[in-house]
């Protein structure tokens, strides 16, 4: 865990920062169409605000139940918005992929004992990524009320 | 890329017990409940066609377009299994996990070199699923608005809907003028002409339904305007019977027209719901 810290902390001191790279990456990403038109600074406190929770996903000793509420409320929110599903998972790997582009950027992860912390970060992330993306998909579908369509045995 | 060799020949050379360690674990997982009730064998077929694919997905200059293809047909495959999308997607993600759990695995990345090059295989592995969870999405929602509107085929019909939304209005105006009416002209032919209370009326349940599809609680105007003619038919024509069976069928309007147009109303608001995340 500690060998995670040096990620967390840099997240959360540059959350700002890494939020405003990423809001940029998804206004002209091919695979999130939607948030072309939409301006920058009003997409950046989502970022923000996930990057101020990281440490917090991150270090909760369960956590799928952790990730849980935080993102059936970024499924909630983005499905509002009108964001098809596969968009608000991608701009969301998009942000996990922003935080190692600026942790390689301010070379944080240099020598060979920081290689094998970035392994356990690499892996913990993915992780708590891996619940997000069931959590979300989960959502949207309850949100999309599919049920409704199903026959009664599936 | 010599690293992720390694990787690719191991997981290449072991699919098989890979893809079973994987299949027993789905199989119980609490995230993937719609696995549990296939057989084991069924499944392993799955796993091995994804190790099996690696290779290809894993070394091509465009990760995005070759592994479209397959993830989409994953997608497909898993869809017509009735398997929800958060449980297939979590599958895959276990397919993953079980590269990485695979005994075999911890022992091929000791020394700081290949510490390196465990990095560059775990960043490319993440990168390919990066993209699976886009195109499986993707598929779904294509698959799921494929259902759903062969769901409300039947439906769509009646509604004079191609598709979710695309409306005809101005034939279903002609129409419904036409079948009003032709039931005001039966009407007055079969009281005042021939002065008998028959089983027409059961003809008139016609324009009181497509009214309720078609306009919803609007639609109940119909079945009010029908009834109501009916019954002043009645007074007019039939003085000297019984007025009990018509105040019947027309209260009888009443109710098909209401539970016709709530039903429309709910399809309706279903569509709507699935609407955004188109």
């Amino acid at each position: 865990m500690i060998a995670s810290m040096k990620l967390i902390d840099l997240v959360d001191s540059h959350a700002e920062r890494i939020a405003e790279q990423w809001a940029k990456n998804v206004v002209k990403n091919p695979f999130t169409p939607f948030y072309h038109d939409k301006p920058v600074e009003k997409l950046v406190p989502q970022a923000t605000r996930f990057y101020h929770r990281f440490r917090d996903l991150f270090m909760k000793p369960k956590p799928a139940e952790a990730s849980n509420g935080y993102f059936s409320n970024y499924a909630a929110e983005r499905y509002t918005e009108g964001v098809p599903l596969q968009e608000a998972v991608y701009a969301l790997i998009l942000m996990r992929r922003q935080i190692w582009l600026y942790a390689e950027f301010q070379a944080t992860f240099s020598t060979a004992v920081e290689k094998q912390q970035a392994i356990d970060s690499v892996t913990r992330t993915m992780l708590m990524f891996d619940y997000a993306m069931y959590f979300i998909t989960k959502k949207y579908r309850e949100l999309m009320k599919l049920e409704w369509f199903e026959a009664p045995n599936t | 890329m010599s690293g992720s060799l390694k990787l690719v020949n191991l997981i290449e050379t072991h699919a098989e017990p890979i893809a079973r360690q994987w299949a027993r674990d789905v199989r119980k997982n609490p995230r993937t409940p719609s696995y549990h009730g296939i057989p084991e064998d069924n499944l392993v077929p799955v796993g091995v066609k994804f190790y099996d694919n690696f290779r290809q997905m894993f070394f091509t200059d465009k990760p995005a377009d070759t592994s479209q293809q397959y993830f989409a047909r994953y997608a497909e495959e898993q869809h017509q299994r009735d398997i929800p999308l958060n449980e297939a997607l979590y599958a895959l993600i276990m397919m993953r996990r079980h590269i990485w759990l695979y005994a075999e695995f911890q022992t091929i990345f000791i020394s700081a070199v290949e510490q390196k090059q465990a990095v560059d295989s775990l960043v490319r592995t993440i990168l390919m699923f990066d993209y699976a969870i886009f195109f499986i999405s993707q598929r779904y929602q294509e698959l799921i608005r494929q259902s759903i509107e062969e769901t409300l085929g039947v439906v769509n019909v009646l509604r004079m809907k191609n598709s979710l939304g695309a409306k005809q209005g101005p034939y279903k105006t002609a129409i419904m003028v036409a079948l009003v009416l032709g039931a005001f002209g039966l009407t007055y032919y079969c009281h005042a002409v021939l002065g008998q209370n028959i089983i027409f009326t059961h003809l008139l349940y016609i324009p009181v339904v497509l009214a309720g599809i078609w306009w919803k609680k609007k639609g109940i105007l119909v079945a009010a305007g029908l009834g109501g003619y009916l019954l002043l038919s009645h007074l007019l024509f039939l003085k000297g019977m019984p007025l009990t069976d018509d105040i019947i069928r027309a209260a009888m309007f009443l109710v098909i027209g209401t539970v016709v147009a709530f039903l429309s109303e709910g399809i309706t608001q279903a569509e709507e719901l699935y609407k955004p995340a188109n």
